[in-house]
C-alpha cells in the first residue's frame, strides 16, 4: 500500500525538521548563529492515468488524469542570514557587523574559515584571535603596554599606548563576502567554509560597497526567534502525529480487507 | 450474481486510491505552495445484461484528480529571498527538462549571482530570461509587482505567469508544476508578489484527518456488504441445494 509508504516519508520529514528546529533553539544565545529552516518539497506523482487520455469508445477525453503523489522530501536546509541584534557588551575586543560580511580566520590547518561571531581576544604574543584562539586575518598584533585599543567602523584599529599621547595605527582588519552565504559549509564552532554553492570570498574594507560595518563593543546575537521556533516546534510535532495516522488508516483498511474472506 | 462483490471492489479500489491521495496531502501539510489534491470519481455503467429484465450494473471509477488553487497562508519570514504571489499565477523555473512553474518561492542565490530556487534552477523575470543580481549591492527588494531594485536602482522584473486552465497543469514533484506544450502561459500584468512571505501549503490538516476517517470508515461498509453478499449467496447455495 502506497499510503503507508507516503506517510512514511511525511514522518521522516517531519523528524528532521524537529533536529533542525532543535539546533535552532541550542543555538539561541550563540554569538553570531544563523538559524537554519528545514525546506520541504513533493515526490514525484505516479500518473496512473494521464490527462487527455480518451475514456470511452465514443471519445471522451480524461480531463485531468489521475496523479498520485509519493509523499514528502526534505529538499534542503537553508540558513537565514538575516541580521541578528547586536548586543552591548563593552568589551573593547568584541566586534560585530552590521550588515553583510564575515571575518576570515586562519584555522590551524592552514584553511581560511569564515565567521561571524566577533567575540575575540588577545593570544599570548598580542595577535588578535577567535574565542577559540585561531588568528584573524589579515594578523593584527596590539602592541604590549597598549592601555586602549579602539576599532573603527571601516576597520582600523589603532592602540593607544602609554606614554604617547596619539594612538598609532596597528593593522586593518578586512571582511569577505560571498555571492550565496546560505550556500557556505558550516563545520561548528560559529566557523564556515567556502564552497561551490557560495562561490569565491571577495575581500574587502568594512564600509565599502556590498559590506557591512563594524560595531567595536558589541556581538551579533542569533538570529533565532524562540517564540517562532516553539511555535514551529508545535507544527512539526502534530504534522507527525497527523502522519501516524496516516499509517494507523491504512492499517485498519489492510486489516479490513484481510478480513473479507470469512 | 457476484456483480455486488465486482461493484464493491470497484469502490475499495477508489478508496485505496482516495486513502493515497490523503496520505500524501498529509505529508506535504508543510510544503511551501503545495496544492490540496482529491480523487474525483464517477459511475462507470458496466456491460450491458445479459438478461432482458436485469438492470444495468454501474461501477464506481476515478477518473481524475482535481487540485484546489485556493492560496495557502502566508507566513510572514523576513527573508528578502523568501518570495510569494499573491492570488492566481507562479513563477517561472527553468529546469533540465524545460520550463516548470512553482508558487514555492523561497529563492536564493547562486555562485552566478542568479536568483534560482532551492534545487538550483534559475527563476524567469517577466520576459522568460534569468535574473542576475548584483552583488556588490544591497539585498533587494522586491515591489508588488515584481519589479526587483538593489539600492534603490530598479533592475529585473519578476514574472508571474497564468494559465487559461488550471486543471491541464501535472504536478511533477519538487514543487514544480508542468503545462502541457498546447498551453502557453501569459505573463500577469496584474501579478502581486510578497517579499519576505512564504506561501504556506493549502491542506487543511482538520479537513484531511475527517477525511481519512471517512475513507477507512467506508472502506469497512464495503467491505461489510460484500461479506454480506458472500453469506447470501452460501445460503443460497445451501437451501437451494437441499431442495434439490
Amino acid at each position: 500500500m502506497l499510503a503507508l509508504r507516503t506517510a512514511a516519508t511525511g514522518m521522516a520529514a517531519q523528524q528532521m525538521n524537529v533536529e533542525v528546529i532543535s539546533n535552532n533553539i541550542a543555538n539561541m544565545n550563540t554569538i553570531g548563529y544563523k538559524k537554519q529552516r528545514a525546506e520541504f518539497e513533493d515526490l514525484l506523482y505516479q500518473n496512473v492515468e494521464r490527462a487527455g487520455v480518451s475514456s470511452s469508445a465514443g471519445g471522451t477525453i480524461v480531463p485531468t488524469g489521475v496523479q498520485i503523489g509519493s509523499g514528502v522530501k526534505a529538499g534542503s536546509v537553508y540558513r537565514i542570514t538575516q541580521q541578528g541584534a547586536l548586543t552591548q557588551t563593552g568589551n573593547k575586543l568584541d566586534i560585530a557587523i552590521d550588515g553583510k560580511g564575515f571575518f576570515p580566520v586562519l584555522m590551524p590547518s592552514g584553511e581560511t574559515a569564515y565567521t561571524r561571531a566577533g567575540n575575540f581576544s588577545v593570544s599570548p604574543t598580542g595577535t588578535l584571535v577567535t574565542a577559540d584562539g585561531y588568528t584573524v586575518q589579515p594578523a593584527i598584533t596590539i602592541p604590549q603596554g597598549a592601555t586602549d585599543v579602539s576599532i573603527s567602523a571601516d576597520g582600523q584599529v589603532q592602540a593607544t599606548i602609554a606614554g604617547q599621547t596619539a594612538p598609532s595605527v596597528v593593522g586593518q582588519m578586512q571582511l569577505a563576502n560571498f555571492f550565496n552565504e546560505g550556500g557556505l559549509e558550516a563545520i561548528g564552532n560559529n566557523l564556515m567554509l567556502e564552497s561551490s554553492a557560495s562561490g569565491p570570498a571577495q575581500l574587502g574594507t568594512a564600509t565599502s560597497t556590498g559590506f557591512g560595518s563594524l560595531r567595536q563593543g558589541y556581538t551579533e546575537a542569533s538570529n533565532v526567534d524562540a517564540v517562532g521556533e516553539v511555535t514551529a516546534l508545535i507544527v512539526a510535532q502534530r504534522a507527525y502525529e497527523m502522519n501516524s495516522k496516516v499509517v494507523t488508516a491504512a492499517d485498519q483498511m489492510l486489516a479490513t480487507a484481510s478480513q473479507l474472506k470469512s | 450474481m457476484n456483480n455486488a462483490l465486482y461493484v464493491g471492489l470497484s469502490r475499495q479500489e477508489t478508496l485505496q486510491r482516495a486513502l493515497e491521495i490523503a496520505a500524501n496531502n498529509i505529508a506535504n501539510a508543510d510544503t511551501a505552495g503545495f496544492k490540496l489534491e482529491s480523487l474525483l470519481v464517477q459511475t462507470e455503467p458496466g456491460s450491458a445484461p445479459s438478461t432482458p429484465d436485469a438492470r444495468p450494473v454501474a461501477y464506481v471509477l476515478d477518473h481524475g484528480v482535481t487540485r484546489d488553487f485556493t492560496q495557502g497562508a502566508m507566513e510572514g519570514t523576513g527573508n528578502p529571498y523568501d518570495l510569494s504571489v499573491e492570488g492566481l499565477g507562479f513563477f517561472q523555473i527553468q529546469t533540465a527538462n524545460g520550463m516548470r512553474y512553482t508558487r514555492d518561492g523561497r529563492f536564493t542565490v547562486d555562485n552566478k549571482n542568479q536568483l534560482v530556487t532551492k534545487a538550483g534552477d534559475p527563476v524567469m523575470d517577466a520576459g522568460g530570461r534569468p535574473i542576475v543580481l548584483d552583488p556588490t549591492k544591497p539585498e533587494p527588494a522586491i515591489a508588488q509587482d515584481g519589479t526587483i531594485s538593489q539600492g534603490g536602482t530598479p533592475g529585473a522584473k519578476l514574472g508571474v505567469y497564468r494559465f487559461p486552465d488550471l486543471a491541464q497543469l501535472q504536478k511533477v514533484g519538487g514543487n514544480l508544476f508542468e503545462a502541457p506544450a498546447a498551453m502557453t502561459p501569459t505573463v500577469a500584468a496584474d501579478g502581486v508578489v510578497r517579499q519576505g512571505t512564504v506561501e504556506k501549503s493549502n491542506v487543511q490538516p482538520v479537513l484531511e484527518i475527517t477525511n481519512l476517517i471517512e475513507i477507512s470508515r467506508a472502506y469497512e461498509r464495503v467491505a461489510q456488504m460484500m461479506s454480506q453478499q458472500n453469506d447470501l449467496s452460501s445460503q443460497a447455495i445451501s437451501r437451494l441445494g437441499k431442495a434439490a
